[in-house]
């Protein structure tokens, strides 16, 4: 048996078909098709539903606890001050906290568990190219992430009528957490097509966003000792020879002392990637310390810790100021001023990256004719 | 036989770490024919599928679906391409009519296209009473079926159907037979895949034997040169032996049975064995192939293999 090349270099295409889509080659039709099946598979199925559902009730009841808790001490010791700034702060790190633990679920078996269930080779083999069925999987997962988002909205706007937090937060909150569940969503189905079992993909998915979210921050705070120098800085100090018997108040006087400053905007960028730091940062900035503590705003108190490292206090310092009654007010240092150079892009532009790995390492798994396979699975 | 039609696969060979799924594979399946593949189980009759369906890359050699090549041309190959897997997947959730719609979708037909030709499929594969019912609740025969109907979805040149009549009942069974005999009269290239051999002696044309990986053999199942077994019983069993004994047939007699089997090349050796019996006053009660072509040529690698 011969076969004759030629004859096949030459061989029309079938049926008007293009002569060959690429793995990356994308249609709006072929996108929807996936999308579609996947989302119809996954609506139909009542535990999804009923996940929403709890997770409704949930984020209302963290809601009305966080409010009545609030309101009660707003009442008693404050009087009539705004009590949203808390609730906000408490139910968008509550949203997202949860959105964390639901979303690696929606899309971390959206690949091997196909393939162990034995539909993912029927895909492969129709003129679906591996990056329709990677990103309409990616969009279906995304989709029912958003679907979650959306049932929360409701606490957020009521959170947000409790005043203290400028309206625009909940457009850039709800953007933010929108984005980083579609990251979420990508990574795990990265793993999904990376590793055979979906309890394995899961673990993986899990882990690397505690490593962005806890381990990160903790290398940042590691990382003190070895951005921390001795340095020669003038501080605003208490007169010299003050001997604290005195009735009258300490003078203060400029000195220069070798002292321990911590470089943190050398390692801010640690913290950047951090999910509650990228939703956090993303909000309108407002400058004042006291204000966001007085208001309990935490999110607001994040963006201030984030932009306060990134700013980095390199002196001079102010160690006089605080054992001064009215005379202390005239301090010549100046209080730091936090930068106005966002963090989020920088955390949000990195998780994004690893997103975008997983669609491309999805990609690359999914294309047939396929030379290798993971371990322990099948093709079919 | 056009030369670029039809399956044809040479010196094909694919290994999974140290074990050597196939080996080294020759295999033609003519347009309008349809062939059989026939090995014990873990001879690589999936795998070889797989790589014939563009799901696999081979280690070695070429292969050809309607002229193009799975590996260098893998959409057109696709979208020649029917593949019924031997697991049967679903999804769940779906109804059979949407399976269909789905599939029609990711063919790139258009959405009335889709549902045409969904109608048409569930009518061909006799589900159309459960078209609208959740794939979940289908027996196995009626996925299969179902299956069946995926693999049509985009009227395929090449059909490969991996076990398409495990788990079927028979009625369907003949069903697919008539189908499958019907699809091969309008020109499409059929390889089944089966262990039923009486089943596939009624359905295929050609047949190519594969074991451990390798051809062994490839035969043509009309083909009536061959010699083959025929069993013949008499009302006298020792009378019978003794009048072939004495005739000088090269005879046994059935180990589970009271027949004797000889070996016969066509119909016509057969009549005349016949005829000469009734002559000589034997009184033959019957006279029949023993077991079918495939069987018996199956069991016969068999026997060489040991």
């Amino acid at each position: 048996m011969s076969v004759d090349v030629e004859v096949v270099e030459t061989a029309p295409s079938a049926g008007g078909a293009p002569a060959g889509r690429g793995a990356w080659s994308l249609s709006w039709h072929g996108l929807r098709t996936v999308a579609v099946l996947e989302l119809r598979q996954r609506v139909r199925s009542t535990r999804w539903k009923a996940a929403l559902i709890v997770w409704f009730l949930v984020v209302g009841l963290v809601t009305l606890l966080a409010t009545g808790a609030f309101s009660i001490l707003a009442g008693d010791e404050m009087g009539g001050e705004s009590f949203g700034g808390t609730v906000y702060s408490i139910v968008v790190g509550f949203v997202l906290f949860l959105g964390l633990l639901v979303a690696p679920t929606l899309s971390s078996g959206a690949i091997n568990g196909d393939r162990n269930a034995g539909t993912l080779a029927t895909l492969q083999v129709t003129l679906l190219s591996p990056a329709e069925i990677v990103l309409g999987k990616l969009a279906a997962s995304w989709i029912a992430a958003l679907a979650f988002l959306v049932a929360s909205i409701p606490f957020l706007v009521w959170a947000l009528a409790g005043g203290g937090v400028y309206w625009l937060s909940l457009l850039t909150t709800v953007l933010m957490l929108a984005l980083v569940l579609g990251v979420v969503c990508a990574i795990g189905l990265g793993f999904s097509a990376l590793v055979g079992k979906t309890s394995g993909s899961a673990v993986l998915t899990y882990l690397t966003i505690g490593a962005i979210t806890a381990v990160l921050p903790i290398v940042f705070g590691l990382l003190v000792p070895v951005t921390t120098t001795t340095e020669t800085v003038r501080v605003w100090d208490i007169e010299s020879g003050y001997t604290w018997e005195e009735t009258k108040a300490p003078d203060c006087e400029w000195r220069t002392v070798e002292y321990e400053v911590w470089h943190s905007e050398r390692t801010w960028w640690l913290l950047a990637p951090n999910p509650f730091v990228v939703v956090a940062d993303a909000q309108p900035l407002n400058g004042d310390p006291d204000q966001l503590a007085e208001d309990g705003n935490m999110l607001a108190m994040l963006q201030y810790g984030v932009r306060y490292a990134r700013t980095g206090d390199t002196g001079p310092f102010d160690w006089c100021s605080g054992y001064m009654g009215e005379s202390g007010t005239d301090s010549p240092v100046e209080p730091v001023e936090v930068t106005d150079q966002l963090v989020w892009p920088w955390g949000l532009g990195f998780d994004l990256l690893l997103g975008a790995g997983g669609v491309v390492i999805a990609v690359n798994r999914l294309k047939v004719p396929t030379a290798q396979l993971p371990k322990g699975t099948r093709v079919a | 036989m056009t030369p670029d039609g039809g399956i044809r696969a040479q010196g094909v060979r694919r290994s999974f770490g140290p074990v050597h799924a196939v080996a080294d594979v020759d295999l033609v399946a003519a347009p309008g024919r349809v062939t059989a593949l026939i090995g014990p189980n873990g001879s690589g009759k999936t795998t070889l599928l797989l790589m014939l369906a563009g799901l696999l890359t081979p280690d070695a050699g070429v292969i050809r679906i309607a002229g193009a090549d799975p590996v260098a041309q893998n959409y057109v190959a696709r979208s020649r391409t029917g593949w019924m897997p031997d697991v049967f997947g679903t999804w769940d959730s779906l109804t059979a009519r949407e399976v269909l719609t789905t599939v029609a979708a990711a063919y790139r037909i258009d959405a009335a296209g889709g549902r045409a030709r969904a109608s048409e499929l569930l009518e061909l594969v006799h589900l159309s009473e459960l078209a609208d019912q959740p794939a979940h609740v289908l027996s196995r025969g009626q996925k299969q079926r179902l299956g069946l109907a995926r693999a049509l979805v985009h009227d395929p040149d090449v059909l490969l159907l991996d076990e398409p009549a495990s788990g079927l009942d028979p009625r369907s069974r003949v069903d697919l037979r008539v189908l499958v005999r019907r699809l091969a009269a309008e020109g499409k290239t059929i390889l089944v895949s089966s262990h039923v051999l009486t089943e596939l002696d009624e359905m295929a044309d050609d047949a190519v034997f594969i074991s451990r990986g390798r051809t062994v053999a490839t035969r043509s199942v009309a083909d009536g040169d061959r010699p083959r077994e025929w069993r013949l019983t008499g009302l006298d069993p020792e009378a019978l032996a003794a009048w072939l004994a004495e005739n000088g047939t090269p005879h046994r007699k059935e180990a589970d049975g009271p027949g004797m089997l000889v070996e016969l090349t066509g119909d016509a050796a057969a009549a005349a064995l016949l005829r000469s019996a009734i002559e000589a006053g034997i009184d033959v009660s019957s006279i029949a192939p023993a077991g079918g072509v495939l069987e018996q040529a199956y069991l016969a690698l068999e026997e060489e293999r040991r």
